[in-house]
């Protein structure tokens, strides 16, 4: 019994940390909540839409599917668990049934915002980039602030190869999270990739802000020293002296890479420059 | 002259004991009947769209400074050229909520759950329970306190620091919060104090009426306005090297 009440407060904790551990979840769900469904108490059915989820990722459709069924029971109409439905079809392939359930659902209740992200995810999922592109304009139009929204449409952006768009989803980011070097870091990516001289050096002004703010950043350091000698190369009609001091942050960067490198490192160090990597 | 004030103990049991448990039960059955009687809000989607966008556009200027300043003069436009963001026209907000039923019976189901059993109760235990000294708070206090402890006796020369039946109830009202989320969780309905409270939010801002988007708009219109792009990144590299 205690071990019950110890799953419980660890699927708890998931919950409230946002924590997929899809795994676990589902293992915790068969072996031990499973047999006593009916202890549950009140959180019944959040529990099992947690477990529903996280059979989905697991692909145990079983479950999923009985999560569902017992939570029709107790919600016939609800648009939560329709959603859900439709993300078993998905799971399923069964993607047509799922996009007219989910069309159901927005029907209903046009400001659920999760049924509309879970269309984008459909487009997504066929790679139908420029109707997924289409929907989550469509979608920012009414939740602006929508920052998740705002990064996954640059990185569609970025997979057309619509720099100047992408740009402009990234500008959004940094506009509601101004101290996250990744942001920097990535609109500093995009400005290089477009290229041009005005480009790089924006680019380069990004690359030193986002270094300034995690030091650790080896990307940058990186970005700095692609970017400098980039203007280097291009501008044709530098004075000397511009040139001086662009040679110059070429050695500075080259030498903080080196030291970088040749500090050395412990294991976790290594595992926070790379997490210092994703977005 | 308190300290020879003996009260009975019979009335422990028959009126002290009797309205905390009444004041607790009433309060319990006002959270189920709550949960039976809510109607889920419905948000309308031009509303959500609104506060969304006086978030970003608060977000762009509070952090102009971090972008270019052509992509904020994109943005400033964008925001507040003639039929910009912010400068559209919409219909006027419905001002009279009269004339609108689902608003009245909010208000309805409201009163039922706040109000009336506030007076039902409040009425019955005064009427049965009227003119008990129930409790003494075990510390003397001012003249003042009379009207608020010793509701429904009217005697001048009782020591302050007793409590009547009557303010022993509205005690329990107000104090029993604790005790409720202790029972029944978080976030119940039962405590009549929180409501009350919300209502007299509501008088001011007409029930959770959105004031006129149009005011907000004006302000961020304005502010945004005389927003200056000042890049602050310009002197990064010296700080850097």
């Amino acid at each position: 019994m205690t071990d019950f009440k110890k799953d419980l407060e660890k699927l708890k904790q998931y919950r409230e940390n946002n924590d997929r551990n899809s795994r676990e979840v589902v293992q915790i769900w068969i072996k031990s909540l499973q047999p006593h469904k009916d202890k549950l108490g009140k959180e019944k059915h959040v529990i099992l839409e947690q477990v529903c989820i996280a059979a989905l990722d697991t692909f145990n459709l079983n479950i999923a599917e009985s999560c569902i069924k017992e939570l029709y029971v107790e919600f016939p109409n609800s648009c939560r668990v329709q959603i859900l439905e439709s993300m078993l079809n998905e799971a399923n392939d069964n993607h047509s049934n799922a996009l007219i359930i989910l069309n159901n659902v927005i029907k209903q209740d046009p400001t659920n915002s999760s049924a509309r992200k879970r269309k984008i995810a459909i487009c997504k999922a066929f790679v139908k980039n420029s109707d997924a592109i289409k929907e989550l304009t469509d979608y920012l139009k009414v939740y602006m602030a929508d920052i998740e929204a705002w990064q996954e449409l640059s990185e569609l952006y970025i997979s057309e190869f619509d720099y100047g768009k992408a740009a402009f989803c990234v500008e959004e980011l940094i506009l509601h999270n101004p101290h996250n070097h990744l942001l920097h870091q990535r609109y500093a990516d995009i400005k290089y990739s477009q290229g041009g001289l005005e480009n790089i050096e924006i680019a380069r002004t990004y690359y030193y802000q986002s270094l300034k703010l995690n030091p650790r950043n080896m990307r940058a350091l990186y970005g700095i020293y692609l970017t400098t000698s980039a203007m280097l190369n291009t501008q044709k009609l530098v004075s000397g002296k511009k040139k001086d001091s662009a040679q110059k942050i070429l050695e500075w960067v080259l030498k903080e890479i080196k030291q970088k490198y040749s500090e050395k490192s412990a294991i976790e160090d290594i595992k926070q420059s790379l997490a210092a990597l994703e977005i | 002259m308190s300290a020879d004030l003996i009260v009975d103990p019979q009335i422990r049991f028959w009126v002290f004991l009797p309205i905390v448990i009444i004041t607790f039960l009433v309060g319990i059955l006002r959270h189920y009947a709550s949960i039976l009687l809510s109607s889920q809000k419905k948000i309308e989607l031009q509303q959500l769209a609104d506060s969304q966008l006086l978030l970003r556009a608060r977000a762009l200027r509070e952090n102009s400074g971090y972008i270019p300043k052509n992509a904020f003069l994109i943005r400033k436009q964008a925001f507040n050229k003639e039929d910009g963001y912010l400068m559209q026209k919409r219909p006027a907000v419905n001002q009279n909520m009269m004339t609108d039923p689902s608003m009245m019976t909010d208000m309805l189901k409201g009163n039922l759950t706040n109000v009336l059993p506030m007076i039902v109760i409040g009425g019955w235990i005064n009427w049965m329970f009227s003119g008990f000294i129930t409790t003494k708070v075990p510390f003397p206090l001012t003249l003042r306190f009379k009207s608020m402890l010793q509701r429904g006796i009217e005697l001048s020369h009782l020591d302050a620091s007793w409590v009547s039946s009557a303010s022993w109830y509205f005690l329990n009202v107000f104090g029993l919060r604790s005790i409720y989320t202790l029972v029944l969780g978080e976030n119940n309905a039962a405590d009549q104090s929180k409501q009350m409270q919300e209502q007299m939010q509501m008088t001011g801002a007409a029930s959770g009426m959105p004031a006129d988007p149009k005011v907000p708009f004006k302000a961020e219109w304005e502010a945004l306005e005389i927003t200056e792009h000042q890049l602050k990144l310009s002197d990064i590299e010296k700080d850097l090297l």
